[in-house]
């Protein structure tokens, strides 16, 4: 009784059409909104921006990304490291060579430059398929990485082969740099990530999320149908692109400021963004937001009881955090293949039932 | 014959050679794929955990040592003078095998029948798990792997080498390690008593009747749980000695796990359950590697043994999606 | 089933007037490798008929079926449609160029809803681009609304208003087969193909399926090319029967016609058929 949609009837297909289609859930999502934008900023220290509402909210934006490529539009993809990277080399030299661009046109030009990447290693994927697209996106990985690293216009020349992020500001408060406040890059994370991905659901909810899901669903019948596989493939790999660059962006020059490129854009990122789309539910946008969050919490909280409560030494916490994350995504997949957006609905289901059992 | 052409030789020989270790990985992936058309990411990782309880079996480790010691404060690490190589390898083999029986009881039993896609990131948590489970229980540190095998340049091949070179030329003979030698003929051995086992026993014409048809298989009696074990045990035998040789010649660390990622573009090329395929396809992805490095790396700035190999097979995708192997597919509607 | 469709949305107008040839097939001959599945087969449809191709099993219904709408390219001969002699073709623009159909084996988008297994069928007709849809309000939610209520006259049509919003991989068999026909008329078809659309259905479903098939025809006027194996549904269907065997064309004609063809009966009717 909680959670209602009885006598919460549609009258025009707009009202049928919307993103929280029952009263009780848009009131949810408008609290918790506004709870982001308008409490969180008071309240926030570094410790928790660092360790956990940064990657949150970048992770989060890597993992919508991936999940219109992979969860929407089916294509496997082991690249997003290496489109992460690209991101954060387009922000670095956007950065550097337009000392006076603002740090909003940084991140969505560098969004754009990794789409014109992700379409060029789309490009295979209207030949090939399945496990056969996910190996040739490694060879994105690797030849992107290795080609940061070998030229070194990428990373102007400099002497330790890291790229450093220089102070750049948005209405005058500094969201780059050494002297940032946590507030800022919180809140333009957020800001972001708020924008983008109600156009993610946008795109996801009309005839372009269609092609996608058809595509993914069946791809003869979705040609069949008149879905171009080039048009509906390479702008599904276009658009995760763009997001998954915004979030290596972010995760450069607002997160960690200062990076080198193997260490920070490897296969493990790879990993780690499909894992937070695996867990968190494959086509869903909210799913990409509860992958991320899981995955960003888990090893904050191990590592708390771990090494804080326990003691531990931090080498042995990192492997035992590496055994806990296979072992959970292995029970999530035998638990719920669908991820944690499917546990949301059912739980949903029973919140509407509830105190009742039918 | 001109110095040139002979380094020519030594880096295709050597590329052979790296090749068959390729190989070696790929086949533990062909085995499972056609067993169960699980494509096991873990595959990799499984030749490193082997071959870290190989080596701490051998140097005489206690397993979770350094657990042990930051649970109850204690300082142990060994007891005693570790074991004769052979006992070691027995019962890192008994390991695998339990670690098979284990996969199939507590992951794949449930998870039958669900999409290939899942299976798959299954087996990558797999390999999550066992790589922390693997550095839980022998620490992270790189460990010297050595049961015995030759290594080292052989002085003798490069005598007869120089021989060949025209006289009056710089040419001082071809470098060919022992380990890579003797890792061929291991590898060929392998790949023999497979191909036997396969054909002659019973075990493999019910793997090869699984391979072809999981229901028909099953109609006619066949377990399809107990050929699963048999096929990860024998898939862990292949990741042990692929362990094993890897381990002699770089070393027990990390990124032995990331050489199974360069059995992928050797699958790509031989096709994902011909045996004879990820031979051929290692030894191509083995071959050009090494001559692209010598020949094109220089123009680039090195290092392009990383990606090479992935944009070999991609290439070589767009021309014959179905692989080096496979027929012509007809789609269907 | 009386639902007036004056002031319809769903509309199948190509610039045809009845009875004109909307499609020419010209000496089709299709072989993958050494098999060959079609062999100098020439036929035509006409504007609003309805022209069932039946055949024993492996005789290349599906396989012309194929060709018409671009999937297989034919090693040798024609196919004119709406006046256009056609070469290769992707399917896609065959879509676009108005040829819809359903499948044999059914073809839907598991992972969808009805509603948007449907909407999907009306892709080639939606226009906005990938700007408007990220901005969503405005141009492309009104895009939208317009298409979803020519989804709904469809849905009410083929009786699907307590699946809207099922995902079709849970509805039953004979579900299923409406929900793609649904789709294909959703693309507003100047020509539609139907492949088995009553395999496998019981009678009272066939009855339902043949009762849309001749409202299809009736109401929108759209040509429909149909395989079937069911003799009683075909000969009450279908103005023109064309029968292949062994992929040739061993006859055409009217229901009756083809009836009493001697090739017919002992290639496939066998005994005559008693109605």
């Amino acid at each position: 009784m909680l959670y209602r949609e009885a006598g919460d009837f549609k009258t025009n297909y707009a009202a049928d059409q919307q993103t929280f289609p029952i009263k009780s859930e848009r009131w949810l999502f408008w609290a918790f909104m506004a709870f982001a934008f308008f409490v969180v900023p008071f309240f926030i220290d570094d410790y928790w921006n660092k360790a956990v509402l940064m990657p949150l909210l970048i992770y989060a934006m890597a993992a919508l990304g991936l999940n219109i490529l992979t969860g929407y539009c089916g294509q496997v993809s082991l690249g997003t490291g290496g489109f992460m990277a690209v991101g954060a080399y387009a922000a670095y030299k956007l950065m550097t060579s337009f000392p006076g661009m603002d740090m909003f046109s940084v991140v969505i030009l560098s969004g754009a430059v990794t789409a014109g990447v992700g379409i060029l290693f789309g490009l295979p994927s209207l030949r090939i398929k399945g496990f056969y697209l996910a190996v040739a996106t490694l060879a994105a990985q690797f030849f992107l990485v290795w080609m940061f690293n070998k030229f070194a216009w990428f990373y102007n020349y400099s002497a330790s082969g890291q790229i450093t992020a220089p102070e750049r500001s948005i209405f005058g408060i500094a969201v780059t740099g050494p002297s940032t406040a946590p507030w800022a890059t919180y809140l333009f994370a957020l800001s972001i990530l708020f924008v983008f991905a109600w156009v993610a659901r946008n795109l996801t909810r009309g005839r372009l999320g269609r092609s996608w899901m058809a595509i993914r669903d069946m791809d003869i019948a979705a040609e069949i149908i008149g879905v171009s596989p080039l048009k509906a493939k390479l702008s599904a790999f276009a658009i995760s692109s763009f997001y998954v660059g915004m979030a290596g962006a972010m995760f450069f020059a607002n997160y960690l400021g200062s990076i080198e490129v193997t260490e920070a854009f490897g296969i493990e990122k790879s990993f780690l963004v499909l894992f937070m789309v695996i867990i968190g539910g494959l086509g869903s946008i909210l799913g990409s937001f509860l992958g991320a969050a899981f995955l960003v919490l888990l090893p904050v909280l191990l590592k708390n009881i771990m090494v804080g409560y326990l003691g531990w030494p931090t080498d042995l916490a990192a492997h035992f955090q590496i055994m806990m994350v296979g072992a959970l995504i292995v029970i999530f997949l035998i638990a719920e293949p669908h991820g944690m957006a499917q546990l949301w609905r059912l739980a949903k289901e029973k919140l509407r039932l509830w105190p009742f059992p039918y | 014959m001109s110095p040139a052409f002979l380094n020519f030789v030594e880096i295709v020989l050597n590329g052979l050679m790296t090749g068959v270790m390729y190989s070696l990985v790929a086949l533990g992936f062909v085995l499972i794929f056609k067993a169960s058309g699980i494509f096991n990411f873990a595959q990799g990782v499984m030749a490193l955990f082997a071959a870290l309880t190989l080596v701490g079996l051998q140097t005489g480790q206690v397993p979770f040592s350094h657990l042990i010691n930051a649970i109850f404060g204690t300082e142990i690490h060994h007891w005693g003078g570790g074991m004769h190589t052979v006992f070691a390898i027995l019962i890192t083999m008994a390991v695998m095998i339990i670690l098979a029986f284990l996969i199939e009881k507590i992951v794949l039993k449930h998870l039958v029948n669900q999409e290939p896609i899942i299976l798959f990131m299954a087996t990558i948590g797999l390999a999550y798990f066992l790589e922390g489970a693997g550095d839980l229980m022998w620490g992270a540190d790189v460990k010297v792997l050595n049961v015995g095998l030759p290594s080292g340049g052989s002085f003798w091949w490069e005598d007869v080498t120089r021989e060949w070179a025209s006289t009056g030329s710089e040419y001082w003979g071809m470098y060919i390690d022992k380990l890579d030698v003797t890792a061929t003929v291991i590898a060929l051995i392998l790949v023999t008593v497979l191909t036997a086992f396969s054909q002659y026993t019973a075990t493999g014409r019910a793997l090869r009747a699984v391979a072809d048809d999981h229901q028909a298989a099953m109609s006619v009696g066949i377990s399809l749980r107990t050929i699963w074990v048999i096929v990860w045990s024998i898939a862990g035998f292949v990741a042990l000695v692929a362990g094993i040789m890897w381990g002699s010649k770089s070393g027990i660390q990390f990124s032995l796990s990331l050489i199974a990622l360069k059995a992928l573009p050797v699958l790509i090329l031989g096709g994902f359950t011909s045996i004879p395929g990820a031979i051929i396809g290692g030894l191509i992805i083995g071959v050009g590697e090494k001559l692209a490095e010598a020949y094109v790396g220089p123009l680039v700035g090195g290092a392009i043994e990383n990606w090479f190999a992935y944009m070999l097979a991609l290439a070589f995708l767009l021309f014959r999606p179905q692989g080096l192997f496979g027929d012509k597919i007809i789609e269907r509607i | 089933m009386n639902v007036q469709f004056s002031s319809s949305k769903i509309s199948t107008d190509d610039g045809l007037s009845p009875g004109e040839t909307i499609l020419h097939v010209d000496n089709i001959s299709l072989s993958f490798g050494g098999v060959k599945a079609i062999q100098d087969v020439s036929f035509d449809i006409k504007k609003g008929e309805v022209r069932a191709i039946i055949g024993p099993n492996g005789a290349g219904k599906t396989s012309m079926l194929n060709v018409i709408n671009g999937f297989y390219h034919p090693q040798q001969g024609t196919i004119t449609y709406r006046g256009e002699e056609r070469r290769k073709m992707r399917t896609h623009i065959a879509a676009k160029q108005g040829i819809a159909r359903t499948f044999q084996n059914i073809a839907l988008f598991t992972g969808m809803s009805t509603l948007d297994n449907i909407m999907a069928g009306r892709i080639t007709l939606q226009k906005r681009n990938l700007i408007w849809h990220a901005l969503w309000h405005g141009p492309a939610q009104r895009e939208e609304l317009e298409h979803r209520a020519a989804v709904e006259q469809i849905i009410d049509f083929l009786e699907l208003e307590h699946i809207r919003k099922t995902p079709v991989g849970r509805l039953p068999y004979g579900l299923k087969k409406r929900v793609e026909l649904g789709r294909a008329l959703a693309a507003e078809p100047a020509l539609l193909l139907l492949d088995e659309p009553m395999a496998g259905m019981n009678l009272e479903e066939k009855e339902d399926m043949s009762r849309f098939i001749l409202d299809v025809n009736n109401q929108f006027g759209t040509t429909i090319a149909l395989i079937e194996h069911d003799m009683g549904v075909v000969m009450d269907l279908s103005d023109r029967v064309m029968v292949l065997d062994y992929g040739r064309k061993i006859g055409d004609g009217t229901p009756d016609e083809v009836r009493n063809n001697q090739n017919v009966i002992d290639a496939y009717l066998g005994v005559p058929h008693d109605e």
